[in-house]
């Protein structure tokens, strides 16, 4: 934590927003520091998230989108909420235009274990909009300084149609490089689709990565998980290497408000990051698997 | 050291420690007594069971400015609550809800990140507990024996008092409690024979009866484990709740709060207030997912969350078997009957 109180936001500036899909209802939002000093205690490894502020509204907590290895700015991700319950932070973010000042408390939780995946092979797998802190530990491993102190690089990225993508530019620039083999699929294809059609659980299984070594990290919406966890522990990839990251509704973010209690974890400050080990010693009535 | 008052000039003592601080006591309300502000002397009253809201007050207030903001402004000129500590007397507290300071200190400030509201007040804070009065046996609902609080026992004060006759004695139990105790010059030498009775006092209070089982912290949260998933269990123990949550208001060791932002014309306030997982929407996402819409699941997770969570994450149960949950239920759930049957279950 940068601020000496960790319930006071500091002010960050958004410097570009990008639209990410077709629905014009995810987009990422690059913010600046508007004090050096914040900038330069801000160190936050791919995984970890922060609680956007806007005042009068309230706090979101999002996951860092951007690498460490990206400097002078970071990166989020935020899908407009509020189809059922009103997504009051989300769209108010959505509403903002580049220049607006907005502010963010963190980083907070734990992060992608990188010292565990270290000399590892490592299998990326995601699906639609939970590819936000799996692009930031991508592109932390594909940092020249950061590669090779991993073994090979898998992705294995789906969503629903093509324009429901993110981040397309990098995923094409993944597809070009050698040192990472990147799997694109969609459930279903448009017409000016060339690549890949079917749903993550099955590529994973015609892909069939080897579990020697290796360690795999799973982000995806609940159903994509459950189907997609057997398929690894057919290929014998055992429980602790098997990731994944939690998401339950938050507030302080720092492990004091009790909203985020799961077993005898809180998700923000334990987690969000737990391996499949982990989450069978927790008491689990948010089961998604079994 | 030992120290000694005469019940009858206790609002000297009162005006003494007005002086020197703010005097937070037990002060006769409508429907019972809760810690307040004491404004007058002549306010300060002995003559208290305990009090319907815990001290928990004191540190971790129903409400807690943050920040102010004006939403027209830049985030960067938003302007921090500045917190305002005064030296602090919390006087009377039973010591059930003294032992409950030390479990929450355990979750604000003695592990991960330092909660700074709680910290500072608790620093700023002498505590002087206080013996239940042994000659009145102790109300149904308490439980506190059960937890290994004795009835008069001095753990988690600075200062312990306890009546004697027309006295009050009053020990130091900690650095901060002879310091303060050293600075009131209305009190007389405890004797050897208020030293002895003072003593006693606090082993016949262990032997004070209120209702009590065995309990084993490991043994209770493994139980709780092994039953979670019992949906009949906590179908038949909720079936009576309304899920008001008066019972983690009341509660010296409910911690759980929301951070929320209040705007008036473009001016506002975030505040953290008081929340409770008995609350309907207090895990419903913006999704519009919620993990625990039943009343069971949430009741549930009241009981694990002291019984069994707290006890695995931190080592000790999170109750202190003060019965303020089961007095003030409005439909009488007793979480003591909850752990006995769960033991039996």
């Amino acid at each position: 934590m940068i601020n000496k109180n960790p319930y006071i936001p500091i002010p960050m500036k958004v410097i570009k927003i990008i639209d990410e899909v077709d629905t014009r209802d995810i987009k990422t939002f690059r913010l600046s520091f508007l004090n050096k000093e914040d900038e330069a205690s801000f160190k936050y490894l791919p995984g970890q998230f922060a609680e956007l502020s806007i005042y009068g509204k309230g706090e979101s907590p999002i996951g860092i989108a951007s690498s460490p290895t990206e400097k002078g700015y970071i990166e989020f991700t935020v899908m407009r909420m509020g189809t059922v319950v009103p997504g009051t932070v989300t769209s108010a973010l959505h509403d903002l235009d580049e220049g607006a000042q907005i502010g963010i408390r963190g980083p907070l939780g734990n992060s992608w274990p990188i010292e565990f995946l270290e000399k590892k092979n490592v299998v990326v797998v995601g699906g639609g909009f939970a590819f936000t802190t799996l692009r930031s530990l991508v592109n932390y491993i594909l940092h020249e300084d950061n590669r090779k102190r991993f073994g090979e690089i898998t992705v294995i990225y789906g969503a629903r149609n093509p324009g429901l993508l993110l981040y397309k530019n990098e995923l094409a620039a993944w597809q070009k490089r050698s040192d990472i083999k990147t799997i694109i699929t969609v459930d279903k294809g448009d017409e000016s689709w060339q690549g890949r059609e079917g749903f993550v659980p099955a590529v994973c299984k015609e892909i069939a990565p080897s579990p020697q070594n290796a360690v795999t990290v799973i982000c995806g919406p609940p159903v994509m998980i459950r189907f997609t966890l057997p398929v690894f522990f057919e290929l014998g990839f055992s429980k602790e290497n098997i990731l994944t990251s939690l998401e339950m509704r938050m507030k302080c973010g720092i492990g004091k408000c009790g909203r985020c209690n799961v077993g005898y974890k809180y998700v923000c400050s334990d987690g969000p990051v737990f391996s499949l080990a982990d989450l069978e010693e927790l008491l689990r009535d948010f089961a998604t698997y079994k | 050291m030992l120290k000694k008052i005469s019940i009858k000039k206790i609002n000297d003592l009162a005006a003494a420690l007005m002086e020197k601080g703010t005097l937070l006591a037990p002060v006769k309300e409508a429907a019972g007594h809760n810690f307040a502000e004491i404004k007058d002397p002549q306010q300060l009253d002995l003559d208290y069971y305990n009090t319907i809201v815990s001290p928990k007050t004191v540190f971790l207030p129903q409400k807690e400015d943050f920040v102010r903001y004006e939403t027209a402004k830049p985030v960067a000129e938003a302007q921090p609550v500045a917190l305002n500590i005064k030296a602090t007397f919390l006087f009377g507290v039973r010591p059930c809800d003294a032992k409950s300071f030390q479990i929450m200190d355990i979750h604000f400030h003695a592990s991960g990140i330092i909660d700074p509201y709680w910290q500072q007040r608790r620093d700023a804070t002498v505590i002087f507990g206080s013996a239940f009065d042994l000659d009145i046996p102790a109300q149904d609902a308490d439980f506190y024996q059960t937890l290994g609080i004795g009835a008069a026992d001095p753990e988690g004060s600075d200062v312990f008092m306890v009546k004697k006759g027309e006295d009050l004695l009053m020990k130091a139990i900690t650095p901060q409690g002879e310091e303060i105790l050293a600075r009131l010059a209305m009190l007389g030498e405890g004797k050897p024979a208020d030293k002895k009775y003072f003593e006693e006092y606090i082993k016949k209070g262990s032997q004070h009866q209120t209702r009590n089982m065995c309990l084993d912290p490991q043994v209770i949260a493994k139980k709780l484990e092994d039953i979670f998933h019992s949906g009949e269990f906590w179908q038949a123990q909720s079936a009576a709740c309304l899920s008001c949550g008066i019972c983690t208001f009341v509660c010296p060791t409910c911690y759980c709060f929301d951070i929320c932002d209040d705007t008036l014309f473009s001016r506002g306030v975030r505040r953290r207030v008081w929340d409770a997982c008995m609350f309907t929407d207090f895990t419903l996402e913006a999704s519009g997912h919620n993990p625990r819409t039943h009343v069971y699941q949430r009741l549930r997770q009241k009981v694990c969350h002291k019984y069994s969570f707290h006890v695995r994450k931190y080592g000790v149960i999170s109750c202190v078997g003060c019965g303020r949950c089961t007095r003030y239920c409005p439909v009488n759930i007793d979480i003591y009957s909850i752990i006995q049957d769960a033991m039996k279950a």
